[in-house]
């Protein structure tokens, strides 16, 4: 495989997956439009007036969750288009030299990624309006809902796709701005990610990612305490959970490795697992953007199942009637379950980043594997390198959004109830069932993800993977 | 009975060999019937012009691509028909290897490049082996950059942590392609005057292959190839000499 073909190859990888990306994303959100739409029109059984206010409930519901989506796709978009930058760094780099301005190649790939959100955008919605439609038929055939004048087509499923082909476009935007930073002379010398020393010696963007963290820590506090006597007090919750955690993404070039490295010390001391640990930790920027999506996805499951549980332990000393109890507890699991699959989808979406970025980083590498090849790695000793790397990073960002997750969701339930319950600081509660089931997904997810990119490493021709430039 | 490569005092040989790529109609003949015999403790370069076959023979007699038919051993194994991990085995502890460029794991620094056959092979060097290794790292000038990763090295220097790396386990055989093509003329003649040591010094056995006259001056023996086929096999010869036989063979075509 030449150069160029290596080049195109991880193009077209991250082409695929950003247009999958924002399939999902506009899928899920017209899918949630419609869905509302549907229960507004059977809650109010045809009554026109009463339609639009129950809409208008639920649709706040629903794009509190297509925001997630959103905010999630993008930032496995603006991740994906960062590594395939830093793939092409040497095209780029050729094109520079032979005139082409650093703006020219930006734009060209912010175009791209328009493009790419558009037909993704459509495509998806066009996939969740058929899903809609074979829905209320099959829901109707069986009975489950009555036959009124469903309406599926309307001007609001418009918005998600807008959403979506703005935010993609924003994120190819975002995600390329390493284009700039790539000089003409690259194509001659070695050209090579950032390393470890190179990115933590970013004072501005390591000050702004720490001022933004210090912050929200703060409003997060700020929220809990006012949480004691107004429930408005999650208002200050969210300005901290969004201002902390924009912190964290910003920032994650400086947490990731050292969790990385902690990780890696349980990996042993075998050659691929020493050189897996080499190469997450070298490489900071790749690992933290290939774990960042997970990281979002973890932490989000968990903030609302540790949020809602908790909420349960604040209203038990409340009720002293165990009928109640029984209630309670049931509407809180109904919705978490509920809340689980609208979380569980912007999941999936940081799952697709995720091994689309492990696989862009073997194809990147395949020189590096063919050299190890050549010198007497075996298929299994780079299978077991490149799956080292992926355990290493799935601990690393499962542990990471556990504990985020739980701080977060605690925070949540403490600012929005604690005014009602009036039950004091408790302990956050953690419902061990759905976290061992998150826990134990993401491993079966990232570790089947692995299979692919690694079989593909070992069946590249050690002089084949050499002669990639 | 057959006759041994190490009867022959040889460190590897083939026979026989050819090698095509593509289909048929496509067809591009790399080598047509090769036969020659690597001595042990020699430099030998491998010399021929651009496209005639020069590194698919490397990469044969080095177990890193098939050959089409005929026959290769390394020592006194015969390596045709060999599994991969057979032969990744046999890379691993009895080849090393030289290239023109990207030779070294960016991840890892000097130290961890040069000891990397040992790690492949899930061990330390040995006291006598570490003994070995700063022996070759003082000689290289190596001492003071163990500790740095190669994009802090310059080319010269990567290309020395390399010869390093190759020489470490002491290999039955080094094999160099075009080890000097990325270097401008001075590292070049620094890396050649380090394999030629290898060779006198301590018997080390390397094959080159390249297409510059002057590196394959610092040979002891010279085997030049044009379209797939050995044409000359000459002892050592000054760079004059061999710039005259490649016009020559250019003339021939
Ligand atoms: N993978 C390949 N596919 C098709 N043809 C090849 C391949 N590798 C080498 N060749 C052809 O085989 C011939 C010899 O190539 P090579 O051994 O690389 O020559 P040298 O190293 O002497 O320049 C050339 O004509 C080249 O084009
Ligand atoms: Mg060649």
């Amino acid at each position: 495989m030449s150069g160029s073909e290596t080049a195109s190859a991880t193009g077209h990888a991250g082409r695929g997956a950003s247009l999958l990306v924002a399939a999902l994303a506009s899928a899920f959100g017209v899918l949630l439009l419609e869905t509302t739409s549907v229960l507004a029109t059977v809650v109010s059984g045809n009554d026109v007036s009463r339609i639009a206010a129950v809409r208008a409930a639920l649709s706040i519901v629903a794009f509190l969750f297509i925001t997630i989506a959103v905010y999630v796709s993008a930032i496995v978009t603006t991740n994906t288009v960062a590594t395939v930058i830093a793939g092409r760094t040497r095209t780029i780099a050729l094109m520079r030299l032979i005139g082409s301005s650093a703006g020219d190649q930006r734009r060209a790939v912010a175009l791209d990624g328009l493009k790419v959100g558009l037909a993704g955008a459509v495509l998806g919605a066009a996939a969740g309006i058929l899903l809609s439609f074979a829905g209320v038929r099959l829901a109707f055939g069986a009975g489950l809902i009555p036959d009124l004048g469903y309406r599926l087509l309307e001007p609001l499923l418009a918005l998600p796709v807008v959403i979506v082909v703005l935010s993609t476009w924003c994120a190819a935007w975002v995600g390329s701005r390493r284009v700039l930073t790539v000089s003409p002379m690259q194509a001659v010398g070695a050209a090579q990610e950032r390393t470890l020393e190179e990115s933590a010696r970013r004072p501005g963007r390591n000050a702004f990612a720490i001022v933004l963290m210090a912050t929200g820590v703060l409003f997060l506090a700020g929220g809990v305490w006012a949480g004691q006597v107004t429930e408005y007090g999650v208002l200050l919750g969210l300005a901290g959970g969004l201002l902390s955690f924009t912190g964290l993404v910003l920032g994650s070039h400086l947490i990731m490795p050292p969790m990385l490295s902690l990780v890696g010390r349980f990996l042993g001391g075998s050659a691929p697992a020493r050189l897996a640990v080499a190469n997450a930790s070298q490489h900071p920027e790749r690992s933290a953007r290939t774990t960042i999506g997970l990281v979002i996805g973890v932490t989000l499951i968990t903030m609302f199942a540790v949020a809602g549980s908790t909420f349960e332990t604040m209203m038990q000393p409340l009720m002293d009637d165990p009928v109640t109890r029984a209630a309670v507890s049931e509407t809180v699991s109904t919705s978490l379950a509920v809340i689980s699959v609208l979380v569980g989808f912007s999941a999936l979406i940081a799952a697709v980043g995720m091994i689309n970025n492990l696989a862009l980083s073997v194809l990147q590498r395949s020189r590096e594997i063919g050299l190890l090849r050549a010198l007497g790695f075996t298929g299994r000793q780079v299978r077991a390198m490149i799956l080292a790397e992926s355990v290493q990073m799935t601990v690393a960002a499962v542990t990471l959004g556990l504990v985020l997750g739980v701080a977060y969701g605690w925070a949540a339930a403490q600012s929005l109830f604690g005014s009602v319950t009036h039950a004091g600081l408790v302990a956050p509660s953690i419902p061990w069932l759905l976290v061992t089931l998150c826990v134990v997904g993401t491993a079966v997810l990232t570790v089947g993800a692995t299979i692919l990119p690694a079989r593909r490493a070992v069946s590249l021709a050690p002089i084949a993977a050499l002669a990639a430039g | 009975m057959e006759i041994t490569s190490a009867e022959l005092g040889l460190a590897a040989r083939v026979t026989n060999l050819c090698k095509t790529y593509g289909s048929a109609t496509t067809s591009v003949t790399a080598l047509d019937d090769v036969s020659i015999g690597i001595r042990r403790g020699q430099f030998t370069a491998i010399m021929g012009p651009s496209g005639s076959g020069k590194s698919t023979l490397m990469h044969i007699m080095a177990g890193l691509d098939e050959a089409g038919s005929g026959r290769v051993w390394l020592g006194d194994t015969e390596i045709t028909g060999l599994g991969d991990s057979e032969l990744t085995v046999l890379r691993r502890r009895r080849i090393g290897f030289i290239f023109q460029s990207f030779n070294l794991v960016p991840t890892l620094d000097v130290r961890g490049n040069i000891t990397m056959p040992f790690a492949l092979d899930g061990r330390r060097p040995d006291a006598a082996e570490k003994d070995w290794i700063d022996q070759l790292t003082d000689s290289l000038g190596l001492g003071d950059r163990l500790r740095h990763r190669p994009h802090e090295l310059s080319g010269g220097q990567q290309q020395r942590v390399a010869i390093a790396r190759a020489l470490a386990t002491r290999p039955e055989l080094v094999f160099a392609d075009e080890p000097t093509g990325n270097l401008d003329s001075r590292s070049g003649r620094e890396v050649l005057t380090l394999l030629k040591a290898a060779s006198t010094g301590y018997g080390q056995s390397i094959a080159m292959v390249t297409h510059d006259p002057i590196a394959a001056s610092f040979a002891d023996r010279i085997l030049f190839l044009a379209d797939g086929r050995v044409v000359e096999d000459r002892e050592r010869s000054t760079a004059e000499e061999i710039s005259g036989i490649m016009l020559g063979m250019e003339q021939c075509a």
